[in-house]
């Protein structure tokens, strides 16, 4: 059973994490979770982000979700938000797709075009 | 949408975009009463009795700068509960939030399942670290009652200024979610 305590035990590596790296976020990945969004399957796009993410041990990039912005023939959709560069949109996403840009995108910094719908904000 | 928690997601989404910055949810499975009862509690900006009204509609939308006009989450989900005998209550007070009740027969043949419970609310959790959420799954039978429950705010207080987003930490979520669902016998309903 997980308990609080493990908390703690978290929270000393993490700190010791924090110290070495600076606790940076170096991209933000924003998964649209509106109703359209979720009906087609913006949580398990989700929820491969975080998993990839886990199992690569990238914890400089933070996994987030936001309400529908107008795109949802795209569904679902992703933006990539990354410190001084320009915001790219990832459309009709699923979890292989998801795999992808993790690899390319955000390990090998290059944009996997056939995906984007949109860039700039 | 094919399950209860995907409708789940929706309605804390609504929660979420209503400003709410305290989210209850609590999913009771009572085989006694045959009755799956979910309820999502926020302290959002709230309706009032008009907005009520119109969130029932599927032609209404609160979401601004929209060119189609809709909004199908709360609909459908009245829908897929008061089509297998069960209901779809909401309350609202306009400053102090909403509470949103919804009831399926559980034995009920047509009744969705209630799907994935722990990737929905592992989403909103990491998703919106910036609310916190009191989860509370029940569930309850003739011989025994078996609870799970789970406080970000305390997990944010041992955590100090470590967030929620660490990767430790979505897997401790993760897994005290697994954990409560297991217990509470909630993973094939």
């Amino acid at each position: 059973m997980k308990t609080l305590a493990d908390l703690k035990k978290i929270r000393e590596k993490a700190q010791e994490d924090m110290k070495l790296r600076g606790g940076n976020v170096r991209i933000k990945i924003s998964v649209g979770m509106g109703t359209s969004g979720i009906a087609m399957g913006a949580r398990e796009v989700m929820k491969t982000f975080l998993e990839e993410i886990a199992a690569r041990n990238l914890s400089d990039v933070l996994v987030t979700q936001t309400g529908e912005k107008g795109l949802s023939s795209m569904e679902p959709v992703v933006d990539l938000i990354e410190e001084g560069k320009p915001k790219v949109t990832y459309g009709n996403m699923n979890p292989d797709k998801v795999k992808k840009v993790v690899v390319e995108h955000i390990v090998n910094g290059r944009i996997v075009s056939d995906y984007v719908v949109a860039t700039g904000d | 949408m094919q399950d209860i928690s995907l409708h789940l997601l929706d309605i804390i989404e609504n929660s979420v975009r209503a400003e709410a910055k305290n989210i209850k949810v609590r999913v009771i499975n009572n085989v006694q009463k045959n009755r799956l009862r979910i309820i999502v509690e926020d302290d959002g900006i709230g309706m009032d009795s008009h907005t009520l009204e119109k969130a029932q509609d599927p032609f209404y939308t609160s979401k601004l700068q929209r060119e189609k006009k809709v909004g199908l989450g709360i609909p459908l989900f009245k829908q897929n509960a008061e089509m297998v005998g069960g209901t779809f209550k909401m309350a609202s007070e306009p400053g102090f939030g909403t509470v949103l009740t919804v009831d399926f027969t559980l034995d009920h043949i047509d009744r969705m399942p209630l799907g994935n419970l722990k990737d929905t609310l592992l989403n909103v959790i990491i998703g919106h670290t910036d609310v916190d959420y009191c989860v509370h799954l029940i569930y309850r039978d003739k011989a025994k009652e078996q609870c799970f429950y789970l406080d970000t705010k305390a997990i944010r207080e041992e955590l100090g200024d470590i967030p929620l987003t660490y990767p430790d930490v979505i897997e401790y979520i993760d897994q005290s979610l697994f954990e409560g669902i297991q217990n509470t016998n909630m993973e094939d309903v």
